[in-house]
């Protein structure tokens, strides 16, 4: 090793000198990069779903308008893919990443990557476990959304009766706090009782099956409440084929077009209804923000979630309002 | 150059190279008590306190700051935008924003879940069962999300607020209401700024007498 270091030493000339080539060489490609189009990548969990095929589109469209050049990657629910498609985002040059995470924990490890090579990552709607991998996370206030839901659900059930509870993926947050927001709630009413909690991933076809189950074990429940609009429309299809559609309440969680439809049709009770332009938009204005120098943001940026009923379904359009 | 000389220069080469070594390898690693990690690991946010100090030394010297209720309405009325912007506040971006209100009213139901109140012309309710939600948590517009990382930890926030209203407030007023007594109130009301509906005012009052 001394000997190594010795020969350094020896040719201190040589290694100054390829310093300064790689130097010049840099600054030459930071020239380069500074005329060509900046690149935004927009990482998403899943294009399985309209929700979030809606959320990369208006990502997209944003950062267009805002002049960058862009790319939608699906990572199909894999993590694994998503790591590949972090790998590739960094390696092409892309200035920033919007981000849709696949799962809370195993997404982190990409987030942090992207950072340590200098490029800022916005959340959408799904958060990471870190408290500071992401320059920020814009997100659904699922909680208080599911918060306002449960308020309804119970004044809908009049305070009793057996529910069937039916959650998203388990590795997402979002699962987690639309569950414990309607938990805060209906969990004071005694009169209230969750027979059966299994999660349907977030999937329609899933969802059916898993309430077609559930209710050869309990065949009288009063409501089903879904943590997004997709297992919503899953549960209705198993009541109405057991028969018992008109009698049990279904709730769901998104704003998605099918289940503002059947709301209007008295098929679903309510729903919470996310604003994903706005967390897309924003996730794009912050990225340029951040690439012409702003550097502070909130880590957190919950986006409001709004209760709708047949009461006031007329308000809203598929994932928002009318405009 | 002598043996011994050369033999002299090696040893020093080699004592240079272990204290690199032992230089490198000592800040390399850092070693702390596993008692004093598993502390910060397990130094859990206590919303409950957070909450308390946040009632105590925040909200409740901002109650004499709230709007009148019926200049608030009447200033809905003419011109929203205005009254949102100088009056309402939200931790959430969207249209759904919260007030601090005081005002004065008479007691004209009694139902299981909230009280009708009448207040000049304007009726409303006073919520006294369902105190849910993040109107206590961000009426003022004090509550400084920044200084959170955790998403779990702003919802305790709420959730422990809303426990002190229900536990605090609400029973003492429940315990001796009654049809045409006189309310003197501060609360908080949620409006949607997109669908304004002035029709169906609900208050979660923070303090009655």
């Amino acid at each position: 090793m001394i000997n190594y270091l010795w020969q350094l030493k020896s040719n201190r000339g040589i290694v100054f000198s390829l310093a300064f080539c790689l130097l010049f060489l840099g600054s030459c490609s930071n020239k380069n990069t500074s005329e060509t189009p900046k690149k935004m990548a927009i990482v998403i969990s899943t294009l399985n779903n309209p929700w979030f095929v809606f959320l990369a589109d208006n990502a997209a469209a944003k950062a267009k308008e805002l002049g960058y050049e862009t790319k939608i990657f699906d990572s199909q629910n894999n993590t694994a893919l998503e790591s590949d498609h972090f790998e590739n985002a960094l390696v092409s040059g892309y200035n920033a990443i919007l981000f849709n995470p696949t799962d809370a924990e195993g997404s982190v490890v990409n987030v942090q990557k992207a950072k340590a090579a200098g490029v800022p990552v916005f959340c959408m709607d799904r958060e990471v476990n870190s408290a500071d991998a992401a320059t920020s996370q814009i997100l659904s206030d699922s909680y208080s959304g599911c918060v306002s839901l449960a308020k309804y659900f119970v004044k809908q059930m009049k305070k009793k009766g057996n529910y069937v509870e039916l959650l998203g993926l388990v590795g997402d947050n979002n699962t987690w706090a639309r569950s414990q927001g309607f938990h805060s709630v209906v969990d004071n009413y005694a009169g209230l009782k969750m027979v059966a909690q299994q999660s349907a991933d977030f999937d329609r076809n899933k969802a059916m099956d898993v309430l077609e189950s559930i209710m050869q074990a309990h065949p009288n429940i009063d409501a089903v409440f879904c943590g997004n609009d997709a297992m919503a429309m899953g549960a209705y299809q198993a009541l109405a084929a057991a028969g018992k559609a008109d009698k049990v309440k279904v709730f769901g969680f998104d704003g998605a077009a099918d289940v503002i439809d059947a709301i209007k049709d008295g098929k679903i009770a309510a729903t919470g209804m996310q604003f994903p332009k706005v967390m897309a938009q924003t996730a794009a204005i912050y990225a340029d923000q951040y690439l012409k120098g702003k550097k502070d943001f909130p880590q957190k940026l919950p986006v409001a979630v709004e209760l709708v009923t047949k009461e006031n379904i007329e308000d809203y359009a598929a994932f928002g309002k009318k405009e | 150059m002598p043996h011994s000389e050369k033999k002299n220069n090696l040893t020093i080469k080699y004592l240079l190279g272990v204290g690199v070594v032992l230089f490198l390898g000592y800040h390399s690693v850092y070693f702390k008590k596993l008692d004093e990690v598993k502390n910060v690991a397990n130094k859990k946010f206590d919303a409950a306190a957070y909450a308390q100090k946040f009632f105590t030394s925040t909200l409740t010297p901002q109650l004499a700051n709230a709007s009148g209720i019926q200049e608030l309405i009447q200033l809905l009325t003419i011109s929203k935008d205005q009254a949102f912007e100088k009056y309402a506040h939200a931790t959430a971006v969207g249209s759904i924003k919260y007030f601090l209100v005081k005002g004065t009213g008479t007691i004209t139901a009694i139902n299981e879940d909230e009280v009708n109140l009448q207040v000049g012309n304007q009726s409303l309710t006073l919520a006294t069962e369902f105190i849910y939600g993040n109107a206590i948590r961000d009426a003022t517009g004090l509550f400084d999300i920044t200084t959170f990382t955790n998403t779990t930890d702003i919802n305790n926030v709420s959730a422990e607020l809303n426990k002190i209203v229900k536990n605090k407030v609400i029973p003492p007023f429940r315990a001796k209401d009654k049809v045409g007594d006189n309310v003197v109130f501060t609360g908080v009301m949620e409006l949607n700024s997109a669908r304004l509906n002035l029709d169906n005012i609900e208050v979660i009052p923070v303090s009655i007498q």
